[in-house]
């Protein structure tokens, strides 16, 4: 790209163009000049600012992901790679049993981590987000009480609430039975029905206060001029926030939408704690992170593994992910080319 | 006027009740980090009867919590400097030069954002055995490093790009190299761009769990949540010592948390927000 | 990088010119409950054998083979390696990460029975991979003081043991601790209760040579008798962990315990006053001896690509020898799988009386080969049955389906 004298570039005012050089190797010599130009210097320290960063995100994020989906399409034995053999891969993970049902019932899964998750997470943070806006006595404390557990690892949430809601001695089903609900006492996280919505239920607690903020932030940024013109007009306070305030929330809200799909599909850590990597009992807590975990990692009871099952895992949840955030951050732009 | 008076104790009510969902089950594994396991079946609300702090003593040298403590440290800043570092050059390049391919590079920066690193954990995975850098922390911190590039591109480039457009001129013509232009002018009017930038990073590679998961097993290595989960593992029987490993786990981010609470939320936030 | 520093630092250290570094050997297991143990053999071990330094190191059991494997194939791991036996040990025997040993280098090996020595050999190449450590039976673990309490004595039918379990529950007893939520936990509870009923032995060869499948009606019904204890499990019993589990039984809230030999050590341990014995699962008529499930639980191995093998292999051999075999038995009340260890611990002669009549158990010992596993299978498919949201005959269709994938006799059927 640059010149490639290494002087100093940018330094001292510009240098005259030097004549091309003459002599017997005048014929392989390349016309350039004797010092760097300005643009030459310039280009030169682009290189050296983009060039690290481009190196390192290139080699550590696009070149796995590139690579993921190239895997897809060999044969593995153990970490070995063997021929090319196609889609065999995918026909695999469709067709045999039980591939194809545990593929279809931990998307199933996904999806519905992702509809629960919008119900009692997202649609919660929107109310809360609302209430703190009107700048309640002490809403500054509840700001910060309501993200503290985003802070928390994962580790110490899935812990500390697979204790709680253990069946015989945890708190949860104490409690209600010192309520005297006794009867709605289960084995939240061992009953196949329960199970996923219990956990689902656990991560929005911990998760909560991330929309919340981002909503309340969005809340924040509607221009008092609009909403005093509502009111002046004589709105009510609930048809100024419907149809003033949300309409400006827009951008907020898929940005929350598309990062809650983002997360619900790549959901690991949570169900890998709690249930453990079988994603039970009865694969009911299975979900495609975990899927694809074991197939790469070794099962359970054998570390057994299929790398190319689980790499065309893979390439399914890339192509459901890019494919829906395209999507979403194309939908965003439109929204905010309109209300601007 | 009269319709806002009447929700206002119904709000506070809402938001009372969903600080106790909050706060309740971290006080009550506080608490149950000083009870005796039998303690903790028998009266899980109470006040514990004596404050047994030595399960946390236990916990601190049963399961080598200072040495995960301190893997965790330097891991985190490494892959933060890494970030900053790398991620300022760039978004200094991106936001101030004019040049063919500009707007494609700072594409495929934030193509990074929406793209799950996890799906490529095998190729990854190999790719670090083929560098011999698997068990070692820097497999940890040149990933960490890539999948912070794009957060810190798209912060600091807008930074950038926002600041006065003659500045550079004007230096340049006193006859600064490029370098210290960049270095005593730019960047420390975007200061508060970079702790936004390190803040929205910080959380999630100190809590993270997957990549130390998958690169690294020797015990010496391993970062507080994976450390954690070994640890809890071999005491799953012994709940006292559970709830103050889990106690100990949190109290550190919990601690800078309320500390800091500001800057956090506006850090953490600020992949959701623009600026 | 790394390398260089450390090699800087042992040339500055004057001591190191005079005295050779420990060499330092990893063991990693999954024998988290048992680490007090290996830790004081490894003492007596260390003390034959200054200059060598080994650190127990055990994981979860359920993360054992998912985290071993992952290290192996990045080139990592332990020196000495706790492995399994049969499958569990063929995956990574044949995918060379074990060192194989043979008489020469381990000639305590000769001594041991072939029964043991099976379960160390890769099924592909017949060489020996490691030196088996213990054999495991499951058994029926009761509360001593419970069954006195309620006036019940060990049970010599399956119709005794369900009138047991009744006059416990009604005394207000859980009478079986175990939980379905851990898929293994229910396999262990099928190999307690379903070999008197399919046969044992008998049937065992029946499968593996490929002359019926899982779906033959001796095997579902078998299974289907594990639905006959639900009743008297844990109301709760579909969340119960094996944490919780063994929380019930050593608190005393329950009164019976089925799981494997392995457990002896660890509930004395974990409760002295607790006064238990065990009893092998009755049998559908009373007077025949029961059967019980048994198998080599592991083996002892060497990374192939351990910087140490003198070292390692000192300590294997340390593993094997009589000395060793008798302080694990006597610390773990464990059966080693080394000949001629003398069992003095009471409960673990009862249960090497009751492994004269033992059959292999099913799924660890005839099909971990290749995935999907018949333990994996049957683990998620009988919590299903146990969930009430499959029959036993499902169960067994599930099993077979899902083996057909590499057990060729299964296919079609």
């Amino acid at each position: 790209m640059p010149g490639s004298n290494r002087s100093a570039a940018g330094s001292g005012p510009r240098r005259a163009e030097a004549p091309p050089p003459s002599g017997a190797l005048t014929r392989f010599a390349r016309p350039r000049s004797r010092g760097l130009t300005r643009r030459g210097s310039q280009r030169l320290w682009l290189v050296i600012f983009l060039a690290p960063a481009t190196a390192l995100f290139a080699l550590f994020t696009t070149y796995p992901i590139v690579s993921a989906l190239v895997y897809s399409l060999y044969r593995w034995e153990g970490i070995g790679r063997r021929e090319l053999v196609g889609l065999e891969n995918f026909v695999r993970l469709f067709t045999t049993f039980p591939y194809s049902q545990l593929l279809l019932n931990a998307f199933w899964h996904n999806v519905v981590v992702f509809v629960v998750t919008m119900l009692a997470q997202n649609a919660v943070a929107l109310g809360l987000a609302l209430l703190l806006a009107r700048g309640p006595w002490g809403a500054k404390v509840y700001r910060v009480i309501f993200f503290l557990p985003v802070t928390l690892s994962l580790i110490i949430v899935g812990f500390l609430w697979a204790l709680f809601l253990n069946p015989v001695f945890g708190i949860v089903n104490q409690l209600l039975a010192t309520l005297g609900l006794a009867a709605l006492a289960r084995p939240w996280l061992g009953d196949t029905h329960t199970a996923l919505v219990t956990l689902t239920l656990v991560n929005a607690w911990r998760w909560l206060g991330f929309p919340t903020i981002v909503f309340l932030a969005g809340i924040n940024a509607v221009p008092d001029e609009y909403l005093e013109a509502a009111r002046l007009d004589g709105a009510t306070e609930w048809q100024v926030t419907r149809h003033v305030v949300f309409p400006l929330l827009a951008s907020a809200v898929t940005i929350i939408v598309l990062l809650t799909f983002i997360g619900s599909f790549n959901w690991f850590e949570l169900p890998y704690i709690v249930q453990g990597v079988s994603g039970g009992p009865n694969r009911s807590t299975d979900v495609l992170g975990l899927f694809f975990y074991r197939m790469a990692f070794g099962e359970v009871d054998t570390g057994l593994q299929d790398i190319g099952v689980g790499s065309a895992i893979a390439v399914l949840m890339f192509i459901l992910l890019v494919t829906v955030s395209v999507f979403a951050a194309g939908w965003l732009r439109r929204r905010e080319v309109e209300l601007a | 006027m009269t319709k806002r008076t009447l929700w206002m104790p119904l709000g506070q009510l809402v938001l009372a009740l969903n600080s106790v969902v909050v706060l309740v089950p971290l006080l009550i594994m506080v608490l149950s980090a000083f009870k005796n396991t039998r303690e903790i079946f028998q009266n899980p609300f109470g006040l514990p009867v004596v404050w047994r702090w030595e399960n946390f003593t236990r916990v601190w040298v049963e399961a080598k919590f200072a040495l995960y403590f301190r893997n965790s440290v330097v891991i985190t800043l490494a892959s933060i400097v890494v970030i900053l570092v790398l991620g300022a050059m760039a978004g200094y390049a991106l936001g101030r030069f004019r040049f063919g391919g500009n707007d494609l590079l700072y594409l495929y920066f934030l193509s990074g954002l929406m793209l799950p690193l996890r799906l490529g954990i095998i190729p990854l995975f190999i790719l670090m055995r083929n560098l011999r850098l698997l068990d070692t922390p820097w497999a940890l911190i040149l990933t960490y490093a890539a999948s912070g590039l794009p957060s810190a591109v798209f912060i600091l480039t807008g930074f950038f790009r926002a600041l006065p457009s003659d500045l550079d001129s004007a230096a340049r013509i006193d006859g600064a190299s490029e370098w210290l232009i960049y270095r005593r002018v730019m960047l420390p009017l975007v200061r508060p761009a970079l702790i936004i930038v390190a803040v929205y990073n910080l959380i999630p590679i100190w809590n993270d769990f997957f990549f130390p998961l998958v690169f690294i097993h020797s015990d010496r290595l391993k970062t507080v949540p994976l450390g954690m989960t070994a640890f809890f593992g071999q005491y799953y029987t012994d709940w006292a010592t559970l709830f103050a490993g889990l106690t100990l786990a949190a109290l550190p981010v919990v601690a800078l948390y309320v500390l800091l609470s500001q800057h956090f939320i506006r850090g953490l936030t600020a992949g959701a927000l623009k600026g | 990088m790394g390398l260089v520093v450390c090699l800087c630092v042992a040339t500055l250290d004057p001591g190191a010119v005079t005295a050779q570094p420990p060499v330092k050997l990893t063991f990693w297991s999954w024998r988290v409950e048992d680490k007090w143990a290996y830790d004081k053999m490894i003492q007596v071990f260390e003390q034959r054998n200054p200059g060598i330094q080994v650190e127990f190191v055990p994981f979860k059991q359920t993360e054992y083979n998912t985290i071993l494997s992952s290290a192996l194939t990045g080139g990592k791991g332990p020196d000495i390696i706790h492995l399994r036996a049969y499958g569990g040990l063929e995956t990574f025997s044949a995918a060379g990460f074990v060192a194989p040993l043979d008489f020469d280098t381990v000639p305590e090996l000769k001594t041991f029975s072939r029964q043991m020595l099976d379960g160390a050999r890769g099924r592909k190449d017949g060489k020996l991979y490691g030196v088996p450590f213990a054999s495991q039976t499951i058994v029926v673990y009761y509360n001593k003081k419970i069954f006195a309490q309620a006036g019940v004595s060990i049970p010599k039918s399956w119709d005794e043991f369900l009138s047991v379990c009744k006059t416990l529950k009604d005394k207000g007893v859980v009478p079986i601790a175990n939980g379905a939520k851990e898929g293994w936990t229910l396999e262990l509870m099928a190999g307690a209760v379903a070999p008197n009923f399919y046969g044992g032995t008998v049937f065992y060869d029946a499968v593996t040579s490929g002359h019926t499948s899982f779906k033959d009606p001796t095997y579902t019904n078998a299974l289907a008798r594990m639905l006959d204890l639900r009743p008297y499990m844990h109301p709760n019993f579909m969340g119960v962990d094996y944490a919780t589990m063994q929380q019930l039984f050593l608190n005393e809230q329950a009164a019976m315990f089925m799981g494997g030999s392995w457990e002896i050590g660890f509930f004395k341990a974990q409760n002295k006053a607790l006064d238990f014995d065990v009893f092998a699962t009755p049998p559908l008529r009373g007077g025949q001896v029961p059967w019980v499930s048994s198998f080599n639980d592991g083996n002892y191995g060497i990374n192939a690509r351990t910087p140490s093998l003198d070292a390692a292999l000192k300590f294997i051999r340390f593993t094997a020898t009589r000395e060793f075999g008798q302080m694990f038995t006597d610390m773990l009340a464990q059966t080693s799988a080394v000949p001629g260890v003398v069992i003095t611990d009471p409960i673990l002669k009862h249960v090497q009386e009751m492994n004269r009549k033992a059959t292999p158990y099913m799924m660890l010992v005839g099909f971990r080969w290749q995935a999907p596993t018949g333990s994996t299978l049957l683990q998620s498919a009988l919590q299903g049955m146990m969930a009430g949201q499959e029959t036993p005959e499902q169960v067994g269709d599930e099993v077979t389906r899902g083996l057909s994938a590499w057990f060729e006799p299964f296919r079609g059927r």
